[in-house]
């Protein structure tokens, strides 16, 4: 009995931290939302919050730029990881040392670095008095700094989208470099035997071995860019922001009466992250990633 | 013509070799195999056989020599314009791939329609009796299974050339007899060319129009399965095809005296003087009659009878000659009128008495 449930007791603190922090603060974030705010006597559950951020133009310019931004970067993400992770594949297939290992580690280093620390990379490389533009106009490409465009909070969001494609390109080659690693040396023979040249492999080996794996990694790399924070708050503009910015604003510059519809924002945030979350378990359960591997 | 002839092919790996270690060579071979031919490498692992049939697949790039395939020459081809085929030790079949598709690789490549390929991959998986399993996958087949696609893969797409390297290894005892059978009746069906590739002699013997025995990076020996048998050029390969009874000697004034003393022969004028051994094939050995006479010219070996143990039918029998000891093989009836530490009388035909150098 004990044995059994020993190791169920030694997770009890980590869980118990969790419910009570994430599922503990969802939970009230929930009620808050729905108007339960005793601290300002307000008991009843309604969901005016609900139907006020639903109503203001605010909100849908907000959620327009979340998807826009989120769609970008992780197809950007993908692309780059893809290519980082095709490249190390053919690199370790085409050199018998270490090089191969070298190179994914130095991939591998943007993984290491903090969002915020990325961000400030983005900022510095790529605002207008950055060190890209300064190094345009040192070799005569533009002839003022004024003259390189806006990427760094800018409204389309491009300093947010640059930020994420490189930080995230390496998770992406990170998760599907396990899947590529299983690929054996002998196929590429086999491959070459029955008339294959190396980009019939790896339309036809490389590519449909890697596509589920990929697939499930940009909707990783879009959920997550989806609600994330800092980066949007530190490279995007004041109006509109990005969804999770948009309900910072909201409760921090506003009164109690406006903390609703800004918990109310989250929850729709997290229900829609909840259901494209759904959608990846669907689609991995159904293409059934590693089918046809023994 | 197609005939594939491979001439002074060389490969020495100088950069694997281990420290203190010989890198390893494959002498130049010279080799020509015939259209419709099965033609077997057989030799002990780490002899060069991998390594020949990988230069006449292109995967492996020959140091000297060249390659012909009836009147074009293949040396600088990329294995991907040979149109050869191979199957390896492992099926390596394409996991993502439906048996169909993995069988239709080679098609695609050849850019033949889907429609087409398909339905030629359907009539090879029938071929090969594994029709109904075209939407499946490999890893729902068993290691048998994933053989037999992995040759109608090989076979679907009509090659010049199917190279085989020790496909039927690693299935077990059973499964390997049943693909042999299989094999053989698909060649001969198809008339395909194969150069096959494996350490058992069983095999070889079996499949093979000829065999091309190799040992140390060199080619030794090609013949027949019974040319090799009866007729082994050397010590060394009479000794890989399981040849017990080589028995060393010397050969002076055309006479065969074994060191021992206890064989002699008139070896005939032909044969040089020096030091040579006689290889007597364990049946060569023949159970003489009481009271009959050995047939003229024949060499009488008297011994011991020692240990028996059926096998396959027949019996081997450990027979002491002096200080030799003698591997014999009797029928059932022979075996049971003979007791075991009892002197018999035996006799070698001199057609059956077979000198190599040393």
């Amino acid at each position: 009995m004990w044995r059994k449930s020993k190791p169920y007791l030694l997770l009890l603190p980590a869980i118990a931290t969790i419910v009570l922090l994430f599922f503990g603060g969802l939970f009230d974030g929930l009620l808050k939302s729905l108007g339960y705010f005793p601290a300002i006597g307000e008991t009843r559950l309604e969901l005016t919050a609900y139907a006020e951020v639903v109503q203001s133009d605010g909100f849908w310019e907000s959620l327009e730029l979340t998807l826009r931004v989120a769609v970008l970067s992780s197809i950007l993400a993908g692309i780059l990881g893809g290519i980082l992770g095709v490249s190390l594949f053919l690199l370790n297939e085409a050199s018998k040392t270490g090089q191969a290992r070298v190179w994914h580690r130095l991939f591998q280093l943007p993984l290491t670095i903090p969002h915020l620390v990325g961000g400030y990379v983005v900022v510095l490389l790529f605002m207008q008095s950055g060190l890209l533009s300064k190094l345009l106009a040192s070799l005569g490409v533009i002839d003022e700094l004024t003259d390189f465009p806006v990427l760094v909070n800018d409204p389309f969001g491009w300093g947010i989208i640059l930020t994420y494609a490189w930080k995230e390109a390496p998770f992406v080659s990170l998760l599907i470099y396990p899947v590529l690693s299983r690929i054996q040396r002998s196929w590429r023979d086999v491959s070459r035997v029955f008339g294959a040249e190396k980009w019939n492999f790896i339309r036809e080996i490389v590519l449909p071995v890697m596509l589920p794996s990929w697939t499930i990694a940009v909707f990783i790399v879009f959920v997550f860019t989806f609600s994330a924070f800092e980066v949007p708050f530190l490279l995007g503009v004041t109006y509109p922001g990005m969804l999770p910015v948009y309900s910072y604003q909201l409760y921090t510059s506003g009164t109690f009466a406006d903390r609703p519809e800004a918990l109310a924002v989250n929850i729709i945030l997290a229900a829609l992250t909840i259901a494209l979350g759904l959608v990846i378990y669907y689609f991995s359960k159904r293409w059934q990633v590693w089918k046809g591997w023994a | 013509m197609n005939d594939l002839r491979i001439l002074h092919l060389e490969k020495k790996y100088s950069k694997t070799a281990a420290a203190g270690q010989e890198p390893f060579v494959l002498q130049p071979v010279d080799l020509t195999i015939r259209e419709a031919e099965f033609f077997t490498l057989l030799g002990p692992s780490g002899c060069g056989k991998t390594t020949l049939l990988k230069l006449v697949a292109g995967l492996l790039q020959a140091d000297s020599g060249q390659l012909w395939l009836g009147d074009s020459e293949l040396t600088a081809v990329p294995p991907e314009d040979r149109r050869f085929s191979m199957v390896f030790q492992q099926p390596l079949l394409f996991p993502h791939m439906t048996i169909e598709d993995n069988v239709a690789f080679g098609l695609k490549m050849q850019k033949v329609k889907r429609k087409k390929r398909l339905s030629l991959a359907q009539e090879m998986l029938e071929f090969v009796g594994l029709a109904g399993f075209e939407s499946r996958f490999p890893d729902g087949l068993s290691g048998g299974q994933q053989q037999r696609v992995a040759l109608a893969r090989a076979l679907v797409a009509d090659p010049r050339l199917l190279l085989m390297d020790e496909p039927f290894s690693a299935l077990d005892p059973g499964l390997r007899e049943e693909m042999r059978e299989l094999l053989s009746r698909i060649q001969k069906q198809l008339g395909v060319t194969v150069l096959f590739v494996t350490h058992d002699r069983e095999e070889a013997f079996e499949l093979s129009d000829r065999i091309g025995i190799m040992g140390n990076g060199r080619l030794l020996q090609v013949g027949t399965a019974m040319e090799l048998y009866e007729l082994p050029a050397s010590t060394q390969i009479a000794r890989f095809l399981g040849m017990k009874n080589i028995i060393p000697g010397t050969v002076h004034g055309g006479r065969f005296i074994s060191n021992e003393g206890v064989f002699e022969f008139s070896a005939g004028n032909s044969v040089k003087a020096g030091e040579w051994c006689l290889i007597l094939r364990p049946e060569a050995l023949q159970l003489l009659a009481p009271g009959t006479p050995a047939p003229a010219g024949a060499l009488l070996v008297r011994g011991e009878v020692g240990r028996m143990k059926f096998h396959h039918g027949l019996y081997q029998c450990k027979l002491h000659v002096g200080g030799a000891q003698l591997d014999c093989t009797l029928s059932r009836q022979q075996a049971e009128s003979l007791a075991a530490g009892q002197v018999y009388d035996f006799f070698v035909l001199p057609d059956d008495l077979h000198l190599v150098g040393i």
